[in-house]
């Protein structure tokens, strides 16, 4: 994905990493290792690429601490292990890391999560993206089904041609988690947009009432909160195939937080935003509107989703007015409802009133 | 008493007999017989081993056979019919001593009760050391000429299950209608209380079904070979004397004059202040104790709160004593964390009184519970009533939440997974009824509860601080010593370079001054080892004064000390250290002689000097003050207590002394005598050579165990 980058520009940041550290302590100080703080209050609106990206807040992790010295001794051992995957030729997994991270003494990682996020921590550091550093993430791709054709490299090396639609089963084509042009090819599609859904029984519910052939869609299960490769597969047929996206997720807190992931960049990934944001993908539903509108059955929001909500308000991804307006809403009436809920009205209910009403608003259908 | 009459006597005063209900009434049989054991073998200095049994009897659902045993002294074969078969026949009925039976009611009324529910005689096998043979004999009650009655009376060897001779103790087996239970109110807590406040007690308990199999039961073994200090008996002190008392010691008196009569028969009165109470009271100094009569009496009984009278000695008391305490308590709980006060002891209205306090976190205690409450008096588990209880009042009057311990609104008792013990000693426990289950208000034994309380709430507070501080310094020490190292490694072979020097990161990260404390207890040469390490990570040379608290008290002494240090106070040692260079660490070690494995498994180090020491605590000037203080004021209370002790010895042949000979009485009667108890004696005044001297431990709650 980062373009132009040689394996000697990876080694070259990597070593900067551990330049820093050595530097500091050639002053007599604890190491250290710059890096941008992750969070909310962090990420700025980029009018150039037009998603969020970090800001400019530098947060310094130094060695005054058991934790943080832990951190950058286990970050030593990620660059060097990443070297020498770069000197054979292989790559591993990220949970391969973290197996193999136990020989790593006093650099063990006590989770995966920890080895995942330092592995992120580099990433941003370098600015380079885990690829360039060999690692695969273990994330469950997503899968797709309508009249799209791809062309995946298999492991033999060798193109296959796959449509999704005559040549797959009723799951569909699974993504794999490289979808960059060395490993994957958007051939052709006859659809009129992409429509990524958050459940698994909403999507299968669309695909058995043939939704995919009667309005021109092409189907994408998220998968709940989506991979990177879910999203980069999104932007890319956003880009190269002009399709319009939209969104359609269970109406609470956390699905308004993964569309924000597709449209505007995830907190977590705001270094690499640009490669994996949509900005014209639109939220189709589940809306708070439509909790009343339809009248679905819900739930009471909980305490957990009354503080998403309220940490909404106050993230730059949501500060448009409709988003503000939804957020609000749903705190006033204090209600979320799943996709499934349409049920109330029948199996055909979703797929017969609700998506052609909510697409033809969107001028879809 | 006529069989009626015995009956009735019972019906009226089962409830403070004991006997009230089925499953009291075992409680308290077992109760008796323990407590004379443990009164005996103490008066007697063996060390106790009890072995009570409890059989359901076959064929009768509510009857049960008690059976209790000890190693004590034996009772002397022509008491023992006496002591098992009449009312108020008690060793002691006469004196003020703190022992725990003080009526002469207690196994009479086993035997009775025994007989009247069952019809049953009491089986008892008594032996005392210097005969060859045991009396093994039956009692009863003679119901229509109210007397004891044996019968089957035999002397013969007694021998113990393995064979062997017994070479004294007594043996008593009793059938009673009772019923046995488990829970709050049960035998076996019942015995494991006592054994909590007897570390020098081994008791044993077993339950036999009907088929005499074990059902129930606990082994509580003995902790320490010391057994309490003998008390001594002292004399009433006027200030605690009721009317009836005072008449009965003047009509039973054999003095010619009064003046004598004051000084023998009470203690605190000096021949200055026996002529003065009788001439507020209008009372001839010669007249004849025999002749006064009730109004003069109750004159006499003004008179001596008018007069001032030297406080009771304290010594006729028996705490347990913090150390033993704590052993006892972790006899009988798993423990984490115990802190354990002795405070010294008191006087309020004549009566003489000591308070002790610990504080036990436990390891499988419930957290969400209100904490165990185990209260005592003379080392007696109390067990009913305690909401009534004095005891318990004190424990609700602390604020926990200060110290740590969760207590909802600040009200009731605390809650969390301990066990706080409350100990009160005296001559004269004052209980809410006859039936001596709670201890009634009483301004100042609340005080001193309360500040004992207060005292180990600190000592849980230091501790909870302690344990962070110590977590805090064992994550520096890995940072600097493995992981830096680690990274400068790491660093320097990613790169292709050297390792920077790794002195000035580490000073610069670590920036302050770490100590670190260690206990042990050393089996070959039988002593505690305690050291300490203090290590400079600051850039500068620092210079400290090092303080360590110790269990000061008679018999414990500090040996191969690897520096010579100094006392400060009671209780803490000191040593002034030279400067430490940065990067620099030095370690002080001593050894504490006299004391036994877990005894002292913690200490505290405290610190003079400019920065902070990370496991140390800045020595709190006013809190040395006041250590200080308090023990000027027990050696002066030493002291005074000497004094008595001299004109005791004196006493008659100074009948006729002119008062301002009698030289002690100008110390004694000091304006400042009264009080004394809050440690307001002039501290300058007290002897300075004997400083060394301790009374009875103020600052015992140093930290002990964890
Ligand atoms: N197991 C024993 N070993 C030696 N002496 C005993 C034993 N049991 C009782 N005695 C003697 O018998 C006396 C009477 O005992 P009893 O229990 O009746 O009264 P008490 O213990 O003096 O007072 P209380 O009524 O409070 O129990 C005791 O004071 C003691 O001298
Ligand atoms: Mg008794």
């Amino acid at each position: 994905m980062s373009e132009g980058k040689t394996t000697d520009d990876v080694v070259e940041s990597l070593h900067g990493v551990a330049q820093e550290m050595h530097d500091r302590m050639l002053k007599g100080t604890a190491p250290t290792m710059t890096l941008p703080v992750r969070t909310k209050k962090n990420i700025e609106f980029d009018k150039r690429l037009g998603v969020y990206k970090y800001g400019k807040k530098r947060t310094v992790r130094d060695a005054t601490s058991l934790r943080s010295a832990r951190q950058l001794l286990r970050a030593l051992h990620i660059i060097e292990f990443i070297e020498e995957m770069i000197d054979a030729g292989k790559s591993s997994t990220l949970r391969e890391m973290y197996y193999i991270s136990e020989g790593w003494g006093h650099g063990k990682f006590g989770n995966q999560n920890e080895s995942n996020n330092l592995a992120e921590d580099l990433e941003i550091v370098t600015k380079c993206m885990r690829e360039d550093f060999k690692l695969r993430p273990e994330e469950d791709g997503s899968r797709m089904i309508g009249n799209m054709t791809i062309n995946e490299r298999n492991r033999r090396g060798e193109w296959m041609r796959i449509n999704a639609r005559d040549d797959v089963g009723d799951s569909g084509y699974g993504v794999p988690y490289n979808v960059e042009s060395e490993k994957l090819e958007l051939v052709e599609h006859d659809v009129d947009f992409i429509m990524a859904i958050e459940t698994g029984g909403m999507f299968d519910r669309l695909v058995e009432n043939g939704f995919d052939e009667d309005f021109r869609a092409g189907l994408l299960h998220l998968k709940g909160q989506p991979a990177r490769s879910t999203r980069r597969i999104l932007k890319r047929m956003n880009e190269e195939w002009n399709l319009p996206i939209v969104v359609f997720l269970d109406g609470d807190p956390w699905s308004f937080r993964i569309f924000a992931s597709i449209a505007y960049g995830a907190i977590k990934t705001a270094h690499i935003s640009e490669y994996l944001a949509t900005p014209s993908a639109t939220y189709l539903g589940i809306t708070a509107d439509d909790i009343l509108a339809y009248d679905l059955p819900s739930d009471d929001l909980s305490n957990k989703d009354i503080e998403a909500l309220k940490a909404e308000l106050t993230d730059p991804r949501f500060a448009d007015g409709w988003w503000q307006q939804q957020i609000k809403m749903m705190l006033d009436t204090g209600k979320k409802a799943e996709q499934q809920s349409l049920a109330k009205y029948g199996l055909d209910y979703v797929t017969d009133t609700y998506l052609p009403e909510k697409l033809a608003d969107l001028g879809l259908s | 008493m006529q069989q009626a009459s015995i009956s009735e006597f019972f019906e009226k005063n089962k409830h403070f007999l004991g006997f009230d209900t089925l499953q009291r009434s075992i409680i308290t049989a077992v109760k008796e017989s323990v407590d004379n054991s443990l009164d005996a073998c103490e008066e007697a200095r063996y060390l106790p081993t009890i072995e009570i049994e409890i059989h359901k009897v076959p064929g009768k659902s509510d009857e049960l056979l008690m059976i209790s045993q000890d190693n004590g002294p034996g009772i002397p074969p022509d008491a023992i019919t006496r002591v098992f078969g009449s009312l108020l026949f008690g060793s002691r009925f006469h004196t003020i001593r703190q022992t725990r039976g003080q009526q002469g009611i207690g196994i009479t009324g086993v035997v009775m009760y025994s007989q009247l529910t069952t019809g049953k005689h009491t089986h008892v096998i008594s032996k005392v050391e210097k005969e060859a043979t045991a009396v093994h004999l039956n009692i009863g009650l003679d119901t229509k000429k109210n007397k004891a009655i044996s019968s089957n009376r035999k002397r013969e060897h007694w021998f113990n299950a393995e064979g062997e001779l017994i070479p004294h103790g007594v043996r008593v087996e009793a059938r009673m209608k009772a019923k046995y239970q488990r829970g709050k109110q049960s035998v076996y807590q019942y015995l494991r209380m006592t054994s909590i406040v007897n570390p020098h007690a081994s008791i044993s308990f077993r339950v036999f079904d009907e088929g005499g199999a074990v059902i129930d039961g606990g082994d509580w073994p003995r902790v320490t070979d010391v057994l309490p200090t003998p008390v001594k008996e002292i004399r009433p002190h006027p200030h605690g004397l009721e009317i009836g008392s005072l008449q009965r010691f003047l009509r039973e008196s054999d003095e010619r004059k009064m003046t004598s009569f004051l000084r023998r028969n009470f203690s605190g009165v000096s021949m200055r202040a026996a002529r003065d109470i009788l001439a507020r009271a209008e009372i001839d100094e010669a007249r004849r104790p025999t002749t006064v009569k009730a109004e003069e009496a109750q004159g006499l009984l003004a008179a001596f709160r008018q007069v001032r009278i030297m406080p009771p000695p304290t010594d006729c008391l028996s705490p347990i004593e913090d150390l033993l305490i704590k052993k006892g308590l972790s006899k009988a709980i798993d423990s984490r964390f115990v802190s354990t006060i002795t405070r010294s002891p008191t006087v309020a209205s004549g009566n003489p009184f000591q308070v002790e306090v610990g504080l036990i976190f436990g390891i499988d205690m419930p957290a969400d519970g209100p904490v165990e409450v185990l209260r005592f008096a003379n080392r007696v588990p109390l067990m009913y009533q305690q909401g009534g209880c004095l005891l318990t009042k004190a424990i609700e009057s602390v604020d926990w939440k200060k110290y740590g311990l969760d207590h909802p609104g600040g009200r009731g008792i605390p809650k969390g997974p301990a066990a706080i013990l409350i100990h009160l000693a005296s001559t004269n426990v004052q209980f809410t009824s006859e039936a001596k289950e709670a201890v009634s208000d009483n301004e100042e034994v609340l005080g001193e509860f309360r500040l004992a309380l207060q005292e180990v709430g600190r000592g849980l507070r230091s501790h909870k601080r302690k344990s962070k501080q110590r977590e805090k310094a064992k994550e520096k020490f890995e940072l600097v010593n493995v992981i830096l190292p680690a990274i400068s490694e790491k660093v320097s072979a990613i790169l292709g370079r050297e390792e920077p020097p790794l002195a000035p990161v580490i000073s610069n990260i670590m920036n302050a001054v770490f100590l670190e404390e260690t206990t042990e207890w050393d089996p070959a040469e039988k002593v505690t080892r305690c050291s300490f390490q203090m290590f400079n990570y600051t850039p500068r040379p620092r210079q400290y004064t090092l303080l360590a608290t110790w269990p000061e008290r008679e018999g414990i002494e500090i040996v191969d000390e690897s520096r010579e240090g100094k006392r400060e106070a009671k209780g803490l040692r000191k040593w002034k250290m030279d400067t430490l260079p940065p990067g620099e660490n030095v370690t002080v070690s001593f050894a504490l002689d006299g004391l036994t494995k877990g005894d002292w498994t913690e200490f505290e180090v405290f610190f003079r000097g400019a920065g902070d020491i990370i496991g140390a605590t800045k020595l709190d000037e006013k809190l040395l003050e006041e250590i200080r203080r308090e023990e000027e004021a027990g050696i002066e209370r030493q002291d005074l207590l000497s004094t008595e002790g001299d004109e005791e010895f004196s006493t008659g042949e100074l009948d006729e002394v002119a008062p301002d000979a009698d030289g002690t009485s100008a110390v004694v009667q000091s304006p400042d005598e009264e009080s004394r108890a809050d440690g307001g004696a002039d501290a300058e005044t007290a002897q300075r050579e004997a400083s060394e001297v301790t009374g009875q431990s103020n600052l015992n709650d140093w930290r002990v165990g964890e």
